[in-house]
């Protein structure tokens, strides 16, 4: 019974150690959001390494309370200097930095504030109740539905994640094929090991994801300049509650968006930017006579591009724990967390970790309360992180990085292949190549190759098992759409 | 009219395109070298172990070639991009690492962060100091005494033995 399952989630993260964690996440979330040019992505992936020998519930009360802060605090700097923390506040500029202009930076602080908590609170209850049953039809799929699932993950990644569809399934299919390296699960032959004892267990892809996501970045940062000279943030933030005119305001474009940022956020590869630009752009087409209008300061536009973003936090995890396929790029990494600890997530996960869900799911939402308090009573002490130098932080990041692939295996070697990843990240970023493409395809190779493997083992060869199965069919022509579409667009522009 | 389309593309790719974007051209020979090394793995029956693998290269390479066929302006702007960093960046991290099996967690890293402060402008030496100091032993405590996870010790210099032992707190 579902209620009995929330009882025992708010039991399980009542427990001192638990909040700790997760309070510790918050605000390590809100450091590094408030930072312009350090993700949540990669902020979560630095310090995955912390949570190896944690409960895996524990441990995601951590990198939750991570993700939530970080997508929360991207406003602050986007508000105040009109520089995004992290990218899915760009939409939150429109309006937050005009308002920051006309000295109502306090104001817009408070009403992302809450605009983001309400779209997180919206997005947990849509995880909570709407997953189990996306999760029970789940059930009812075999190899040829879930190979081409981890096909559709991949085209559809592909596809929104950079200006070029090639790039992307370049990227993708890279990730795929570093995945392939190790002891073959069929056969027990051993790909692409060269001898060498480390690789018979494969590459170690959290390794990988924090080479791209913090090494690639770093030697990113310091290739353009690292520079101190960022605005400096000067305006004080006084007051700490909304009007209550102001909430009546945003309430019904903040649920609405809220709605929406979460079924934008379950869609795999479709993150908080997007999710944000989309709601945004709703509000805008709903409430077209408004004064002020939207891009003049309008509060509506700020709640809707906040609400937005961070519902797409519990979106996101839709399709990452029901199906195993990752909603973006910070849920590949919440995959990775889980299956340290040997939790595989897909639709058994509902069945078999049912305690470990539940507390998630009920973590996640003191999660967002957690963000409502602290974002309104510490505005002002979060707007004066953004002052805090980059130079001093990407040292800072580098010893983060190697310590955390040394702690995976307790070996020298993993560092290694972290470094290497970074160097081909930041390459590849350089010639226009995203990189989450890269990541997700890491995760999802296993999923598509032992599924597939079996599909043609079961059909003696044959390739019938794809088409006879209606589901199966519909998902690799919807995959096929997601090739397809942008390509046809693209040669008709 | 697509078809003519992605034909006229293709037959544009010429020396120049090729050399404008170095990046397709080295995935489409790593795929080529993974294709021959997995062609040789042994057949397992209905699919083998080089199956996927070929699979996959073989993607990259239609796609790395629609990447050469397409003009778009998704590269960085490379006359901004500073090749010194990078160079001197990566070398301190290279060293880092090939240096800790030696130097052990705590040596190499209260070496390697005042020197990577000092290369990105921090000139307070009590800052680079305390950062160097501090940090390290930071995070010697968390990963030893909490997440009991062995950082690299050197066999020379076992300097973590100097440091007193703290209570072991584990999650």
């Amino acid at each position: 019974m579902a209620v009995e399952h929330i009882l025992q989630g708010f039991a399980n993260v009542m427990d001192p150690v638990v909040l700790i964690l997760m309070i510790t996440g918050i605000f390590l979330g809100l450091l590094m959001g408030s930072i312009p040019g350090m993700t949540a992505t990669m902020t979560i992936a630095v310090l995955l390494s912390f949570t190896f020998t944690m409960e895996p519930a524990t441990g995601m009360m951590l990198l939750l309370g991570i993700y939530g802060g970080a997508v929360y605090a991207g406003s602050i700097p986007a508000i105040l200097i009109r520089t995004p923390g992290t990218p899915s506040a760009a939409a939150t500029i429109f309006d937050g930095y005009p308002l920051s202009q006309k000295g109502e930076a306090g104001r817009a602080i408070r009403i992302s504030t809450v605009a983001s908590f309400v779209g997180g609170i919206i997005s947990v209850l849509v995880l909570m109740f709407f997953s189990p049953v996306v999760a029970d039809a789940a059930l009812r799929f075999r190899s040829p539905e879930f190979f081409a699932l981890a096909v559709f993950g991949l085209t559809i990644i592909a596809s929104v994640s950079g200006d070029s569809l090639a790039k992307g399934m370049v990227s993708g299919l890279l990730g795929m094929l570093v995945a392939t390296v190790g002891i073959d699960p069929v056969t027990g032959y051993q790909r692409f090991t060269f001898g060498i004892p480390e690789l018979l267990t494969g590459v170690e892809f959290i390794a990988v994801m924090i080479g791209l996501f913090g090494i690639a970045e770093g030697l990113r940062t310091y290739s353009l300049g690292i520079s101190d000279e960022q605005d400096r943030v000067n305006q004080k933030i006084t007051g700490v509650l909304p009007s209550f005119a102001d909430v009546k305001s945003i309430a019904p474009v903040s649920i609405g968006s809220g709605i929406l940022g979460s079924l934008v956020g379950a869609v795999p590869g479709a993150g908080g930017d997007i999710a944000s630009f989309i709601t945004y752009n709703e509000a805008t087409r709903w409430l077209k006579n408004t004064t002020p209008s939207f891009g003049d300061g309008n509060i509506r536009g700020v709640a809707a591009a906040e609400s937005g973003n961070n519902a797409s936090t519990g979106g996101a995890l839709i399709p990452t724990f029901t199906l195993g396929i990752p909603g973006d790029s910070v849920s590949a990494i919440l995959i990775g967390a889980l299956l340290v600890h040997d939790v595989n997530p897909g639709p058994a996960l509902y069945q078999e970790e049912t305690g470990l869900l539940y507390t998630i799911f009920v973590g996640f939402l003191l999660i967002y309360v957690f963000i409502l308090i602290f974002g309104l009573l510490g505005a002002n002490y979060w707007a004066r992180l953004i002052n805090i130098p980059q130079s001093l932080i990407w040292p800072v990041i580098f010893v983060l990085c190697v310590i955390g692939a040394i702690a995976l295996r307790g070996n020298v070697f993993d560092a290694w292949i972290m470094l290497a990843a970074g160097g081909l990240g930041y390459v590849m970023r350089l010639r226009g190549y995203p990189l989450a493409p890269m990541v997700l395809g890491l995760i999802l190779a296993p999923i598509a190759e032992e599924n597939l493997r079996r599909s043609l083992v079961l059909s003696n060869g044959s390739l019938d098992i794809f088409y006879t199965s209606p589901i199966a069919l519909v998902v690799l022509l919807l995959s096929v759409a997601a090739l397809l579409v942008p390509a046809a667009r693209a040669l008709r522009s | 009219m697509i078809i003519k389309k992605v034909t006229r593309n293709i037959r544009q790719i010429d020396a120049d395109t090729v050399k404008s974007n170095p990046l397709s051209i080295a995935f489409i020979l790593f795929s080529l070298v993974v294709i021959y090394y997995a062609n040789q793995f042994p057949d397992g029956g209905e699919i083998g172990a080089g199956f996927f693998p070929i699979m996959l290269s073989v993607g990259i390479i239609l796609f790395a070639i629609v990447d050469l066929a397409t003009d778009d302006e998704t590269e960085l702007d490379l006359s901004d991009v500073d090749v010194a960093p990078i160079v001197i960046v990566s070398g301190i991290l290279f060293a880092y690492v090939f240096l800790m099996p030696y130097t052990g967690f705590l040596v190499g890293t209260m070496l390697f962060l005042p020197t990577v402060l000092y290369y990105s402008d921090v000139r307070s030496k009590l800052l680079i100091g305390a950062i160097s100091i501090g940090f390290p032993i930071l995070l010697f405590y968390v990963f030893s005494r909490i997440f009991l996870v062995r950082l690299p010790e050197s066999q020379i210099l076992p300097v973590s033995r100097l440091l007193p032992q703290l209570p072991l707190v584990v999650l």
